[in-house]
């Protein structure tokens, strides 16, 4: 009962906070570059204005995938909160990811299609550094659920000190921000336009948008279970994390997918693999 | 009652093969395929109903059947080293003459070992390939009568060569199923070597230059695996005196002694199953018609490789071999799922797919625990099934194009929607929850992490890249057949000549797999509930305690997703957004100077990272240098 509980909240709460994180990016970007910007629930209004629209679509397939890939985000929202497997949630979280690419696949647009190359070419470079970061956090806890991570005493930062930065580029890849929003940005300042979610309009923009928020969510989740001494100090990881990322979109340029590829991708997952080396022997 | 199955189930397919050969025309071949496929089923359903037994019968327990695979031993390097001799070619020659050596040693040279106390024991591990083999490779059979036709219409021979072809591939479906079901090591080893011959014989069967190379490669391969295992076989006969598969695996016998002779087991598996550096002749394996590479790789002869190895498993926990076993098959899942990506042809991108999941299923036999065990043998289930599907679909979209392109696949799904779209639900089959090879891959990873021993460090890093790469690769297959449009007109540029025509006995078996693949895939709890033990405190135990509410939530996306894709297909679809640019056409945009500029596209293979050449050497050296490590380690 009590899981299933949770597994409620997960899916009410993640897209929320995945909202409010949206509108705090608007708030916060804007402030450094000396405008007022938006209010802080501007995305919330954006969602709905989207959703009173009905526009045909690019493609018949589109409106299936998001709707795939909205399943699969609050899935994985979900079954985080509630304290399940980890691998398995991140698996969820994946196929979530997927499904956004495959979307774009079937698009019409050329941008939305070589988003969707891009986009393949971002899982290959964040997944195996979550999935090794998830293994850390396991190997720490003694056990892959997600609620014997919370049960652990005392922070688990300090058990794994070199996973951290390869989080931090997982986390800039998931929220689609400099250096590495090459599938898709936030803001369409990009040679791609919108990349993976150009095809898209009206309700199915709103529902991928949702998924979207459902993913940040859990990715912030996974950052904050580094501090989980209490729902406080979670929220507050979560948020430092947060505005680490803001930070360093606001003061990088886009690198290329070969950069990312080649030298960020393999240095976080050896860094994240020297820590779960480390973990074994001590 | 099952003595007649077991009898069924190995001496049918060769008795239908060798009725094929007789009556030599298409009417009474269509029915053989067909009494063989129901035959089997029937056979292997009656032995599931029946399963865990013990049995012996008279086909595997009797004196006569040890002299025949006593006699095996030497017939078969025989026959190698006459086709090597025959096409001058000095390793199949080698190689032959060192296992006719080792056969005469063995012979004269040694006590004879004694015989297993039940020929036939059939558990969970047997079981599954046995059903694997009777189920899936009868769909492959089936599919491959329409396809062998217009194969032959196509090549125009004067006169036909499918009853020869269809003998063989049927009487490998029956060597496998002895394979399964044989517990002494002497006839497993006869029918090893059965199957080398069968993949042999179909590789070159279209007798083109490039074939013949090909299937001189696989023998020359196979039977240095042949060697491998008969030189393992020896010593633990020299050793034991025991010929008992079943008390070979047990880890008792092999406490305080060098585990040599498994070492050398395992090579052999390593060398059937398609592991790096031994790929080489599975990807050659692609010259042959669609139908033999849906045979090899789903439900033969790589699959004898990954099963032996299971069958070992048990002495294989906590022990060094094992853990560079279970790091070589990592290592060839990393590098092929790598090598895969790299491809745009597809049925190499199906091949180099089949060896990393292979690779997978070893890491699971080095680990050797009895969830590891059960992740493997949830592993090769699905993944025959899938690979099937997935070969039968790239077939039928191949002779429906013309090509095997992944390239230009594009837009099949308006030409072919039946097998396109089974192509695409098959790729993603590969990697998405709450299905079967996902859950597998699942258990295996955990099976790994909750080993203590530093090492595996390494072999897990190794699984996460690879398990992202094959995501990478899968959702770009299934992407391009779905997303693309055909650009220009279909010509094959492999010299195929499209020939599209759907038949019953082409459709039948993609669609039977792709229910089989999707329904496995959903009962993958259940098949685990049967195969896993207990497993306290984990996630999996108790038939996999989270993924019903994972079906109910993707039963729900599925509802949701269909009713948005029938909506959207009634109403009109957007333009594409150019950027602006006018458009005169669907897929054209009007560039500079007014001039129409039609929209091509194509995926990003990055050559540079996942090129064939340099990564094949690469991790060719690094998988040779773990193997020997393993047969190094243990002879010290």
């Amino acid at each position: 009962m009590k899981t299933l509980a949770l597994a409620l909240a997960g899916l009410v709460l993640a897209p929320l906070f995945g909202g409010l994180a949206a509108g705090l990016d608007r708030v916060l970007t804007a402030r450094l570059q000396s405008r007022l910007g938006p209010p802080l629930l501007q995305p919330f209004h954006d969602a709905a204005k989207l959703w009173s629209k009905v526009i045909s679509p690019a493609s018949p397939w589109q409106g299936l995938f998001v709707r795939w890939a909205l399943t699969a985000a609050l899935a994985s929202a979900a079954l985080f909160a509630s304290g399940a497997d980890l691998l398995l949630c991140f698996f969820v979280q994946a196929a979530g990811a997927s499904f956004v690419a495959l979307g774009a696949f079937c698009g019409s647009s050329p941008y939305g299609r070589l988003g969707a190359q891009r986009e393949l070419f971002q899982m290959l470079a964040y997944e195996p550094v979550l999935l090794v970061a998830l293994l850390c956090l396991a190997k720490a806890a003694g056990g892959f659920e997600a609620s014997a991570v919370l049960a652990v005493n005392g922070p688990l930062l300090f058990k794994l000190p070199l996973v951290a930065p390869g989080l931090i580029f997982v986390v800039l890849v998931k929220l689609r921000k400099s250096p590495f929003d090459l599938a898709a940005s936030q803001h369409m300042h990009q040679e791609l336009v919108r990349g993976v979610y150009t095809d898209y309009a009206g309700r199915d923009l709103a529902l991928i948008k949702i998924a979207h928020w459902a993913d940040v969510a859990v990715v912030l989740w996974i950052c904050a279970l580094f501090w989980a001494t209490g729902p406080v100090q979670m929220l507050l990881a979560g948020l430092v994390t947060l505005l680490l990322a803001l930070l360093i979109d606001n003061i990088s340029a886009r690198l290329t997918w070969r950069v990312m590829l080649k030298v960020v991708a393999p240095a976080a997952l050896a860094l994240a693999s020297a820590n779960l080396f480390w973990l074994y022997l001590g | 009652m099952i003595e007649v199955c077991i009898g069924l189930l190995v001496l049918w397919p060769l008795a239908a093969g060798l009725a094929c050969l007789g009556l030599r025309s298409a009417g009474p071949r269509t029915g053989l395929v067909l009494a063989t496929a129901a035959v089997l089923a029937a056979s292997a359903l009656v032995l599931a109903a029946q399963a865990p037994l013990t049995a012996n019968p008279e086909l595997l327990a009797s004196a006569t059947a040890l002299h025949l695979a006593r006699a095996a031993a030497f017939l078969f390097p025989a026959v190698f080293l006459f086709l090597g001799l025959r096409a001058r070619h000095t390793l199949v020659s080698t190689v032959a003459l060192a296992q006719l050596a080792l056969a005469a040693y063995g012979e004269f040279g040694l006590p004879a070992a004694a015989a297993a106390q039940n020929a036939v024991v059939c558990d969970g591990l047997a079981l599954a390939l046995v059903l694997v083999v009777s189920l899936v490779g009868p769909l492959v059979c089936l599919f491959a009568l329409p396809y062998m036709r217009h194969h032959e219409e196509h090549l125009r021979l004067t006169s036909s060569r499918q009853p020869q072809f269809f003998l063989i591939l049927l009487a490998f479906l029956g060597c496998m199923n002895g394979l399964a079901l044989a517990s002494d090591l002497r006839l497993f080893a006869a029918f090893f070597e059965a199957t080398t011959l069968c993949s042999f014989l179909l590789i070159g069967h279209d007798r083109t230059e490039e074939a013949r190379q090909s299937a001189l490669r696989a023998l020359w391969l196979n039977n240095l695996g042949g060697v491998f295992l008969h030189a393992g076989c020896l010593l633990i006969q020299q050793r034991f005196g025991l010929a008992d598969l079943h008390l070979i695996a047990s880890p008792g016998l092999w406490t305080g002694i060098s585990p040599l002779p498994l070492a050398l087991l395992l090579i052999a598996c390593c060398i059937k199953a398609a592991q790096l550096p031994f790929q080489g002749w599975l990807i050659g394996a692609m010259v042959a018609p669609t139908p033999v590479s849906a045979l090899l790789h789903s439900s033969t002869m790589v699959k004898a490789g990954v099963f032996l190895a299971l069958r070992l498993a048990p002495a294989l926990e906590d022990t060094a071999t094992g853990r560079l076993l279970a790091l070589a098959g990592a290592l060839t899942f990393l590098g092929a799922s790598a090598l895969a990506l790299g491809q745009s042809n597809a049925k190499k991108i199906l091949a180099y797919s089949t060896a990393a999941n292979l690779g997978l299923i070893m890491a699971c036999a080095g680990v050797g625990t009895p969830q590891a065990i059960a992740a493997g043998i949830v592993l090769l289930v699905l993944h025959a099934v899938t690979k099937g599907l997935l070969f039968l679909c790239v077939g039928d979209l191949e002779q429906a194009s013309g090509s095997r392109d992944l390239e230009d696949l594009r837009g099949m799904l308006t030409q072919t929607p039946v097998s396109a779209l089974a192509a695409s639900a098959g790729a993603l089959a590969m990697i998405l929850p709450p299905l079967g090879m996902l859950v597998g891959k699942w258990a295996a990873l955990e099976a790994l992490g909750t080993n203590p021993a530093p090492v595996m460090v390494l072999a897990l890093v190794l699984l996460a890249v690879g398990s992202a790469l094959g995501v990478v690769c899968w959702v770009r297959f299934s992407g391009t057949i779905l997303g693309g449009r055909a650009v220009g007109p279909l010509v094959g540029t492999h010299g195929v000549q499209p020939s599209a025509q759907a038949s019953s006995l082409s459709t039948g078996p993609i669609l039977a797999l792709l229910a089989g693949a999707v329904g496995l895939g959903l009962a993958a709890p259940w098949l685990n509930a049967l195969l896993l033990p207990p497993w306290p405190g984990h996630a999996l135990s108790g038939g996999w305690g989270l993924l019903p509410p994972l079906f109910l939530i993707a039963m729900l996306g599925w509802v949701l997703g269909l009713k948005a894709l029938s909506r959207q297909s009634a109403g009109p679809l957007a333009a594409p957004y150019l950027g602006g640019l006018p458009s005169r056409g669907p897929g054209t945009y009007v560039g500079p100077l007014g001039r129409n500029r039609t929209l091509t596209e194509g995926n990003e293979y990055a050559l540079e990272l996942f090129g064939e050449p340099g990564l094949t050497r690469v991790a060719g050296v690094l998988a040779g240098v773990l193997l020997l490590a393993l047969l190094a380690g243990a002879l010290s």
